[in-house]
């Protein structure tokens, strides 16, 4: 405390010599002037004495025949007068603590944790919707009200926690690892659901475990024909329809279809080739804009030009809207080449397994192909005939509509087109 | 005793002294106060002066003997 003081009055370490240092001791005690930290060096006394009490000093140094130096000022006084010397240094210190204080109360980044499947690009588009971005003001998050939306707008986030940690806002979900399947819900609809075909074919397997099979194995089916319907009828005595029952079908069908590819490839090609000159700029950017410090044009026809930015930290959460960086433009030639035999070869082959993974992707069976290579002049062309078997049905509401009278028969639309 | 000096030593590195009328010497090696009716004499190795006021002050450093004169 007493040290405070001392700070906030200002004081100064003397050096006082001459006849008697013990007399001046004296006098600064009569005269209610503090002296501290008297030390003697031989030929001189060292002591500390308040910026009042030095101008004090002066008669009493007359009187006692003793001078006095100063060696060092301690002190606000003393400080404040220094930095009145320094407007920029002072201005320059004010602006970097309001510049500080003005940014901390924003949000410089956003971290997602714990999301699986909801991608954190989607997860941001939506936090953009909800109005929180980045460069936005800390007080007006309403974090309670973000945590809920979350929840509320996504069913598969059971827990939501987001924390503002420094200027970083994190949000932390968890998801629901079984997501909630949807079957359940659609066997109480009451209308009943039908199984239709996604697309033209021959049925090749067919086993029905709820519905009424509207085809036979071995039936030629149309794309949206109903396979199997979902209202089952109940007949009179008569073997007249008296009403519907309506279930969710529910049947493994196998539809064999045919279909061709073609696949042209050309033998020459064009490929890139850097020629090694390269310009190098920096680059600054704020928010959204960018500046680039390249003087004049680009010299080259061709050119990639590639970027790498960094955002500027300040602390491990502590993220500026500044980004800085380099650009870079590359210098590139197009060079015809022409494929080998052996190259050709290659790439039909990569061709013919692109074309298998991705009907294998959609769960297509092959169990027939025919494929061929014709070798052109300028190209090459696969063509396949593949004979295909899917699993292509769609359930949706059935379109039997509930018969009030009992002498309505079953309508004919409903028929499969067999052939 | 009215007017008499009080010396509180705390070991032998510290003295606090209060009532007295003035200091007389000082020196690294003896610090000379005068009292009422007596002079008291510290005597010792790298004396120092904590601070010295018109009532009391305090003295530091290692102090050999404290004597009255």
């Amino acid at each position: 405390m007493l040290h405070w003081i001392q700070y906030i009055r200002g004081y100064v370490t003397i050096r006082v010599w001459g006849y008697s240092t013990e007399r001046l001791l004296n006098l600064c005690g009569n005269h209610d002037i503090l002296v501290w930290d008297i030390a003697d060096h031989g030929d001189y006394t060292t002591m500390n004495i308040s910026v009042k009490g030095f101008f004090a000093l002066k008669p009493l140094l007359k009187k006692t025949g003793t001078r006095a130096s100063i060696l060092k000022k301690y002190g606000l006084p003393f400080f404040v007068s220094k930095m009145s010397r320094r407007k920029i240094f002072v201005l320059g210190l004010i602006g970097c603590m309001t510049f500080w204080i003005l940014t901390s109360g924003y949000i410089w980044n956003i971290k997602i944790e714990g999301n699986y499947v909801l991608t954190e690009d989607v997860l941001m588009d939506y936090l953009e919707e909800q109005g929180v971005h980045v460069s936005m003001k800390k007080n007006r998050l309403n974090i309670e009200e973000l945590e809920e939306h979350l929840r509320e707008d996504y069913d598969v986030i059971t827990w939501t926690s987001v924390q503002l940690e420094g200027t970083t806002l994190i949000i932390s979900i968890k998801e629901n690892e079984m997501p909630e399947y949807d079957q359940g819900g659609q066997q109480k609809n009451e209308k009943g659901m039908d199984l239709i075909a996604t697309r033209a074919g021959t049925v090749s397997y067919i086993i029905t475990r709820s519905g009424v099979p509207q085809v036979a194995l071995g039936d030629q089916v149309e794309k949206g024909d109903v396979l199997i319907s979902g209202a089952v009828p109940v007949y009179n005595e008569d073997t007249t329809v008296r009403k519907y029952q309506f279930v969710q079908s529910d049947a493994d069908i196998i539809l064999r279809y045919h279909e061709s590819v073609s696949v042209k490839r050309d033998i020459l090609y064009e490929e890139k080739q850097y020629t090694g000159r390269q310009k190098q700029t920096p680059l600054l950017g704020l928010r959204d804009k960018e500046w680039n410090f390249m003087l004049g044009r680009i010299p080259y026809d061709a050119y990639d030009v590639s970027e790498e930015k960094k955002q500027v930290q300040l602390l491990d959460h502590l993220y500026l809207p500044l980004f800085y960086g380099n650009r870079t433009v590359q210098e590139y030639e197009i060079i015809k080449k022409k494929h080998t035999e052996e190259e050709m070869k290659q790439i039909m082959q990569e061709e013919w397994s692109k074309i298998k993974s991705t009907l294998e992707e959609k769960g297509v069976q092959i169990t027939e192909k025919n494929v061929t290579i014709k070798k052109n002049e300028k190209n090459w062309v696969l063509n396949a005939r593949m004979q295909l078997e899917e699993s292509a049905v769609k359930l949706v509401s059935t379109r039997t509509e509930p018969i009030e009278e009992t002498t309505i028969e079953e309508t004919s639309d409903q028929e499969p087109t067999a052939e | 005793m009215l007017g008499a000096a009080i010396v509180t030593i705390t070991g032998n590195g510290e003295a606090f002294i209060e009532n007295y009328k003035g200091i007389l010497e000082y020196n690294t090696e003896s610090i000379v106060l005068q009292g009422k009716n007596c002079k008291i004499c510290f005597e010792g190795k790298q004396l120092s002066i904590d601070y010295y006021t018109n009532e009391d002050m305090k003295i530091s450093g290692r102090i050999d003997a404290v004597r009255y004169v």
